[in-house]
């Protein structure tokens, strides 16, 4: 207990720091110096030391937003087995309600967003609601794959220990197609380009950004760190897949995940440097190669089930 | 021997690119006469080709065989003076193309593995094509891109087919080879299930290229667009050559047992493509197109005495046959109109029995023939089927049957007697000349010599064909 | 899972690539993509292993998998036509029936006996869902180029089927297939040609002027 414990507070600490990394990347690419790499530390701090303003149009629920979907983002986190080892929690089916929990976290950031009642903000309430269907229809599709390969319905029969190298054995082309979805469910529930750019200022083309735009100090220090800890809960689960080998030394097992991690939040920093984000009606179509490669993984695994 | 009647069109057809214009239209004609004496020849003698394995002379190739060779030979005569008065630009690649598209059909006529007649059946598809684009405009360009595209599918499904019978072969255990002679001798032994489905393809792929109906659509577009000798070669023996690869299959499935299947699947496009010909027919306004939908007509009513078996199949060997003859008289004699009149449509042509009597005489005889006057061969044929089909108790199908037959009948009759005796106060045209008359004279005497009187050998060999694809025997 | 999968699951994928793609070259790519790996499969899972058989898949995936795609290249640099084509169907209904096809594909590819004893199960789906694929993007187009695309889709799946359920066939029959198919297409290239000439586009909605 005592492990996971230390493990999901590190997951904590660390959520920053690995979210600067991709500012650093798009700095290099850029062929900037870039800011440092606490600088994610620096600004919460900073926004923590702050006092918060609120609109008076706004009631509780807009208040209750920040910290609701900051907290849905921890408890997901909790699930998360770190490096491979067990997770905080785990029981059967757990899966679903990390999915709901991640869900949770989604509707009040948007309700807190209507709650606002500018315009501006319920347009990206709508496109934050929508882009998500397709892909929890995806990630559905994945836990039928992942049930399939392993009967069984938990984030550690997935993701723990040797069960990612498993899975590979098991089905290695589809898995290959699950990291790409995966990866594509990444970049859209985190708002990263191609899908949304956080570094946007133009309210007309933002999804997720316009939605925190009214909030302030404390506030938006947890929905920054909420969006930390989520992308690193979905880091997390690729990192896994695409280094899924057990050295047997734990802490060359850890060191390995990390950099596996870093390769992911690299991946992410370069398609963000040399991407540019699509149109609004191609968002769609991207978040629906997911689906298709999702679905496609599915048949093809159910065909070599036979 | 037998693989030489097919190579001289393929050494003479890449000649005739680079010959001048009359040399090339005499290398035609030559062609067309040397290809005659050998089939006449292979006729007589039949004997066995060197390359076994993928060649084989039999009853309805060679009945095919001999009709192309004759119609070819009639044709390349009409053709000199067509070209002489049409004044085709490219003339070179059209007589290539026309000896190419020889060679081709005959190869299909040879053809005993399955796989050597879709290569041969593909590539009349690529000879022909640049004989419809002869004239170089947009219309044509139009049905030629229909033509090759639409066709190119259709025949690849049909290779898909092929390669069906083969996993029939597979599962089945059969070791012999891919050639349909083989074939019906192990055929009770191919995989049932793997030989339908490569018979419902190979019957859409070259029902494609037969022009049954729904999948008739180049039809009608190739056959107006392309130059009356062209097209005259098309309709007479290129749809039979798409036959031939429905005709072997339909053979193979007889004598595994699955003859009433796909019979019935065969009665079942040869309805429909009678029934879509008599839609179009009736509201046809242009002649090349109006002789289009009636090759529609008859391909329908061959499926369909093909798929009755027995008795309907005689008869729809003897209607393949005599609408070769009449059906390329007929278009030979709409290239006379159409070089006479200038115009493609029904409504311009006028007083045709007084402007061109001879041209006149041949289009009446020819329409006569096609719609079953007693004096020519498809009388027989259609009389034959439908007794075939009483005699099978098919009752409804028949009833469509004489029902569409007459509406095209009637459909036909309106439009050719308006061409015949339209008033007109226009002049007589000049006179035609005898090289664009006495082909389709000749070939609507053929026609009406056979069905008086047919020869023992011929007949025998019909009722041979016949035999191979009715249950039970003939 | 060995690699003959993994390498039929690519061309699957590549399917999904030609339905979602508007772009011709894109095509094209995916087009050669698919006429190598099918060409190239007899190699690893065909029993015939002798020179004659292993010089004829190499002629083939030269053909396949370079000529072809290359003729066609060279007509769209011929004649620069625009290079986006837009499809009939729009995005995410491809990208359903591409969802469907590939269900309907492995549905239908185990109903039936195979004779060969098959170790790669992706065989028969990917052969079916490249015949039917080809002809859903045959038929999804208005651009000739697209048709024509498909039409080639069409044949490598075909060829997939004959190549690697049975051995029956002669090289030299198959290489009579081959030349036919090459010839098709070079003569469809010419057709193009003309009709860019002719139409000053490859749009097959110009070329409707022959109808009932």
């Amino acid at each position: 207990m005592l492990p996971s414990m230390l493990f999901f507070l590190s997951a904590i600490l660390l959520a920053p720091f690995f979210a600067a990394l991709i500012l650093k990347v798009k700095a290099f690419f850029a062929g900037k110096k870039g800011p440092p790499l606490l600088i994610q530390y620096y600004t919460l701090i900073k926004l923590f030391q702050k006092g918060s303003v609120y609109s008076t149009s706004t009631t509780f629920i807009f208040k209750l937003g920040p910290v609701l979907s900051f907290c849905c983002a921890l408890s997901a986190l909790m699930f998360l087995p770190v490096a491979g080892r067990p997770a905080l929690f785990a029981f059967r089916g757990d899966v679903i309600l990390v999915l709901y929990l991640l869900a949770l976290g989604r509707f009040f950031t948007i309700a807190a967003a209507m709650d606002t009642a500018s315009p501006f903000q319920g347009m990206g309430a709508a496109r934050e609601a929508y882009f998500p269907i397709i892909c929890e229809a995806a990630m559905f599709l994945i836990l039928i794959l992942l049930y399939v390969l392993t009967s069984n319905l938990q984030i550690k029969a997935f993701f723990q220990g040797g069960q990612p190298l498993l899975l590979w054995h098991k089905a290695g082309s589809p898995l290959m197609f699950v990291v790409i979805a995966l990866f594509i469910i990444l970049l859209t529930e985190n708002a990263r380009v191609p899908v949304d750019d956080p570094a946007t200022h133009l309210e007309l083309t933002m999804i997720h950004e316009v939605m925190v735009l009214d909030h302030s100090g404390p506030d938006l220090a947890f929905i920054e760190l909420g969006s930390f800890c989520k992308l690193f809960f979905y880091a997390g689960l690729v990192a896994r897949l695409v280094w899924p080998f057990e050295t047997g030394v734990p802490a060359l097992d850890l060191l390995l995940f990390f950099l596996a991690l870093l390769a992911v939040y690299v991946a992410v920093g370069v398609m963000e440097s040399v991407m540019a984000r699509y149109r609004m009606d191609k968002v769609p179509k991207f978040v629906l190669t997911s689906f298709a490669l999702a679905f496609f993984a599915v048949i093809v695994t159910l065909e070599l089930a036979k | 021997m037998v693989e030489l009647i097919a190579l001289i069109p393929f050494i003479t057809g890449p000649m005739a690119f680079f010959l001048p214009r009359s040399a090339g239209r005499l290398l035609l004609i030559l062609t067309g006469a040397v290809h005659l004496l050998l089939s006449l020849l292979l006729w007589t003698y039949r004997p066995l080709p060197m390359l076994s394995a993928y060649f084989a002379l039999t009853d309805v190739g060679l009945l095919s065989l001999l009709v192309i060779s004759l119609l070819f030979f009639l044709i390349s005569f009409y053709t000199r003076d067509y070209l002489k008065k049409s004044g085709i630009h490219f003339e070179n690649v059209f007589c290539g193309s026309m000896l190419l598209f020889l060679g081709t059909m005959t190869l299909v006529t040879l053809a005993d593995h399955l796989m050597v007649m879709w290569i041969a059946i593909e590539a009349t598809t690529l000879a022909s094509a640049p004989l419809i684009y002869t004239h170089r405009t947009a219309e044509a360009l139009e049905a030629t891109w229909k033509y090759v595209l639409v066709c190119s599918v259709g025949i690849a499904l049909a290779l898909l087919g092929s390669v069906l019978i083969t996993i029939a072969m597979d599962v089945g255990r059969v070791d012999v080879p891919v050639s349909v002679s083989a074939l019906t001798g192990e055929a009770g032994n191919l995989d049932p299930l793997w030989l339908k489905i490569g018979f419902v393809f190979i019957l859409v792929g070259y029902g494609t290229k037969m022009g049954l109906a729904p999948m008739h659509t180049w039809l009608p577009d190739a056959h107006s667009e392309a130059p009356s000798p062209a097209s005259a070669l098309l309709s007479g023996v290129l749809l039979n050559c798409a036959y031939l690869g429905i005709f072997r299959t339909h053979k193979i499935m007889t004598a595994a047992g699955l003859g009433a299947f796909s019979g019935r699947i065969l009665m079942v496009f040869g309805l429909i493509s009678i029934l879509a010909a008599a839609t179009f027919i009736v509201k046809q306004n242009e002649y090349k197109r109006l002789l289009a939908y009636s090759s529609i007509e008859n391909m329908g009513i061959i499926a369909f005495g093909t798929g009755i078996g027995g008795l309907g199949a005689y008869g729809a060997l003897i209607c393949l046959i005599h609408h070769s003859l009449i059906k390329s008289a007929l278009f030979l004699t709409s290239g006379n109109i159409l070089l006479n009149y200038g115009s493609r449509l029904l409504k311009d042509i006028t007083a045709l029995v007084r402007r061109m009597p001879g041209t006149f005489l041949a289009f009446c005889g020819g329409f006569a023939g096609i719609s079953g006057f007693p004096p020519f061969g498809l009388f027989i044929g259609k009389v034959m089927i439908i007794m075939g089909a009483f005699r099978g108790g098919h009752y409804v199908a028949v009833g469509i049957f004489m029902a569409s037959l007459s509406v095209i009948f009637a459909g036909f009759a309106n439009h050719t007697l308006k061409i015949f005796f339209m008033k007109s106060a226009a002049e007589p045209l000049p006179r035609e000349t005898a090289g664009m008359l006495l082909p389709q004279y000749l070939l609507l005497l053929t026609s009406l010599i056979l069905c008086c009187w047919m020869p023992e050998g011929l007949s025998q060999t019909i009722r041979n064909a016949a035999s191979v694809i009715t249950p039970g025997g003939f | 899972m060995n690699y003959i999968d993994t390498l039929l699951s690519l061309v699957l994928l590549s399917i999904l690539f030609s339905f979602g793609s508007s772009r011709l070259p894109v095509l094209i790519r995916v087009i050669g993509f698919q006429g190598v790996v099918v060409s190239g499969l007899p190699l690893f899972i065909g029993n015939d292993h002798s020179l004659g058989g292993m010089a004829f898949s190499l002629i083939t995936i030269l053909i396949r998998g370079l000529v072809i795609p290359l003729c066609i290249y060279l007509i769209i640099r011929r004649v620069a036509i625009r290079r986006e084509v837009a499809p009939i169907f729009g995005h995410h209904a491809s990208m359903l029936a591409w969802l469907g096809l590939i269900a309907a594909a492995a549905f239908i590819g185990n109903k039936f006996t195979l004779p060969v004893a098959t170790q790669n199960v992706l065989l028969m789906p990917t052969a079916i869902a490249l015949v039917s694929g080809g002809l859903f993007l045959l038929m999804g187009h208005r651009n000739a180029i697209a048709m024509v695309l498909g039409y080639i889709m069409m044949e490598n799946g075909i060829y997939l089927v004959g190549t690697t359920f049975s051995s029956r066939t002669h090289h030299i029959v198959e290489f009579g297939i081959l030349l036919d198919v090459l010839a098709g297409v070079m003569i469809m290239a010419i057709i193009l040609q003309n009709i860019k000439q002719t139409f000053d586009d490859v749009d097959t909605d110009l070329l409707q002027t022959l109808k009932e």
